[in-house]
């Protein structure tokens, strides 16, 4: 599993490989971090995160988006998730450690998910996806 | 020019019928022979997506700082018939009323002989970057009077003076604002980040009025040659961020229900008479308020600092103008010689309302309403005044800023937050943000030259230019 930067004019895009979709997820969430913090956290602390949606994307969507306000408003700075993922709901924990500033200055506010260009897909073995954040 | 494209004249440009399958009007751009190399086919695309969107009257348009955004480019306009068309999160984006104010003050240049000293002292009163939180003490309620009354909720408090409010596009309120739509996520977001900057490319910045190129609009604006003036870019922070993602989760559900095909799913919107529409629109306008409270609170800290440094009454520091560049606004304009109501998409453009137009202070009204652009890190920043013309081909708009040519990825290979640092220092200006990596994506060099964009809106009309200001301090969040 893997996520890489790609070229994106005004904005954060990434491409994001993973065996399955609970990686993938997991993945997804330490790219936005990598963004907003300049690197993902470390272990230590768990949140809870559960969400729905009517498709796969839209699950997506509103999986990051969540990511993004808990560590926003909570000061939490994620690690890895660990989610069951079904076709409309993705359910289970995130860990990470507590924002603090020495650690975590390096990054910059991502303020959404964005639909366009949204792609989620399966080739062979693995799961793609391609996110845009704004920045 | 990429191909399918033609043109209509000198830096106008066309996106005819079935550039993508869906259009309803053809789409416009504006875009001088220099800036043509930098324009993104992903841009010209979106632009006639928004073409396909029901209800959009004449064209959909774009502003010469266009380039590919979400949903609509940014440097977007469209207008959508009051009556059957639609109101979209993508055609505002999630910075909800980010904006621009400028404050002018009596001082010189010459009397800002400790600009380090400056730069720290704005740093430490205004919180910035991620994390910054704000010192205001926000409860539940305060936050529904922010909410409904915008700026002035800052003035009651005593953030600054009531005068400044007429300075404000909508005298920094919008009406139709609806705090019910706002949701407790979006609350617990936007209450610790009132009255903060934020990171990316939102500042504070110091700056010296360099050129005047109409002296008369200039003075009326109350601007003249050598004179230091502060400009204050920012939006409505994590609140307004969230609205925009919860109405676009709500939106996106919603099109397909109101037999709505779009192209792109950022695009998601539903009719503005509908339920979701009308949330959506009282949200939205309840971020813009939040957001000119926000700009409000700011510029009060910004004058005690200068009082306290400068010892300057803070009523000889005025608010020049106020502008919102990300927002729908319902607004009447002339079509075809029919006065029509219309809700006004600008995403990364300017309101550019000419002379005699309402909704401007009296005061400028004989030269139409002050245009502001924040120029990059380190680069000029102009005046302009709207102008007859933009009322008659953009829906009263303009640019909004320099637009973007160079990702983040290749930004940060090609030179380091530090070297910015330096090469900005050598030149006089001082630089003061939480860290060199976060001045790395926004170098001078990843922007279009914001001059060349201004003249190309100078030149068709769009805006005309007042002045130059050009950086003695930066404070990047």
């Amino acid at each position: 599993m893997s996520f890489e930067e790609l070229e994106h004019t005004a904005d954060a895009r990434f491409r994001i490989r993973a065996a399955s979709l609970g990686e993938l997820y997991s993945e997804a969430a330490r790219a936005l971090m990598d963004v907003m913090y300049g690197r993902p956290g470390e272990d230590g602390q768990e949140r809870e995160i559960e969400v729905d949606a009517h498709d796969p994307e839209s699950l997506v969507f509103a999986f990051l988006s969540e990511v993004l306000f808990i560590s926003e408003v909570e000061g939490f700075v994620v690690s890895r998730a660990d989610v069951t993922v079904s076709d409309t709901k993705a359910k289970g924990i995130l860990h990470g450690e507590p924002f603090s500033p020495e650690r975590h200055g390096g990054g910059r506010g991502v303020k959404g998910i964005s639909f366009s260009d949204l792609s989620l897909r399966r080739e062979d073995d693995s799961y793609i996806l391609d996110v845009i954040f704004d920045v | 020019m990429l191909p399918g494209i033609q043109s209509l004249g000198p830096c106008e440009w066309e996106v005819p019928l079935g550039y993508v399958p869906g259009m309803r009007v053809p789409g416009v751009f504006y875009l001088s022979p220099r800036l043509a190399g930098t324009l993104e086919e992903g841009a010209v695309r979106q632009l006639a997506n928004v073409a396909t969107m029901p209800g959009i009257v004449k064209r959909s348009l774009a502003m010469p700082d266009i380039h590919w955004g979400y949903g609509f480019p940014i440097g977007g306009v469209a207008a959508f018939a009051f009556e059957g068309g639609v109101i979209s999160p993508g055609g505002v984006g999630f910075d909800i009323n980010c904006g621009v104010r400028l404050l002018s003050t009596p001082l010189e240049e010459k009397d800002i002989t400790n600009r380090r000293e400056l730069a720290e002292r704005l740093y430490r009163e205004i919180p910035t970057g991620v994390g910054g939180k704000s010192s205001l003490r926000l409860s539940g309620k305060d936050l529904d009077s922010v909410l409904v009354e915008g700026a002035s909720w800052a003035v009651r408090q005593g953030f600054g003076r009531a005068e400044d409010t007429e300075f404000c596009e909508e005298r920094g309120c919008m009406e139709g604002a609806d705090p019910a739509a706002v949701s407790e996520k979006a609350r617990a977001r936007g209450i610790p980040q009132s009255g903060t900057l934020g990171s990316g490319n939102h500042f504070l910045e110091v700056q010296v009025v360099r050129e005047i190129y109409d002296e008369a609009a200039a003075s009326t604006f109350g601007l003249v040659p050598g004179q230091v003036c502060i400009m204050i870019h920012c939006g409505s922070r994590g609140l307004g961020h969230q609205v925009c993602t919860d109405h676009l989760r709500v939106l996106e559900a919603a099109t397909k229900r109101y037999g709505i095909s779009l192209p792109d799913r950022q695009l998601a919107c539903a009719p503005l008479d509908s339920p979701e529409g009308r949330a959506y629109f009282g949200a939205m306008a309840a971020s813009a308020n939040y957001a000119w409270a926000n700009r409000q609170v700011i510029m009060h800290r910004t004058r005690k600092v200068m009082e306290e440094l400068y010892r300057v009454p803070q009523k000889e520091m005025r608010l020049v103008y106020d502008v919102a560049h990300n927002v729908a606004k319902i607004e009447e304009h002339l079509v075809d010689g029919k006065r029509l109501r219309l809700c006004v998409h600008r995403k990364g453009a300017t309101r550019a309302f000419g002379p005699g137009s309402p909704g401007i202070p009296a005061s400028y009204s004989r030269v139409g309403q002050p245009v502001i652009i924040p120029g990059s890190m380190g680069t000029p920043s102009f005046v302009l005044h709207g102008t007859q013309t933009a009322m008659e081909k953009t829906f009263g708009s303009t640019c909004h800023g320099a637009g973007r040519v160079m990702s983040r990825t290749q930004a940060k290979r090609r030179i380091t937050g530090r070297e910015i640092r330096e090469s900005l220092g050598k030149a006089g200006i001082v630089v003061r943000a939480p860290n060199d990596a976060s001045l790395a994506d926004e170098a001078p060099d990843v922007y279009k030259p914001s001059a060349e964009v201004v003249r190309v809106v100078h030149e068709v009309g769009l805006s005309r230019l007042v002045a130059r200001l050009e950086p003695l301090a930066v404070i990047k969040g």
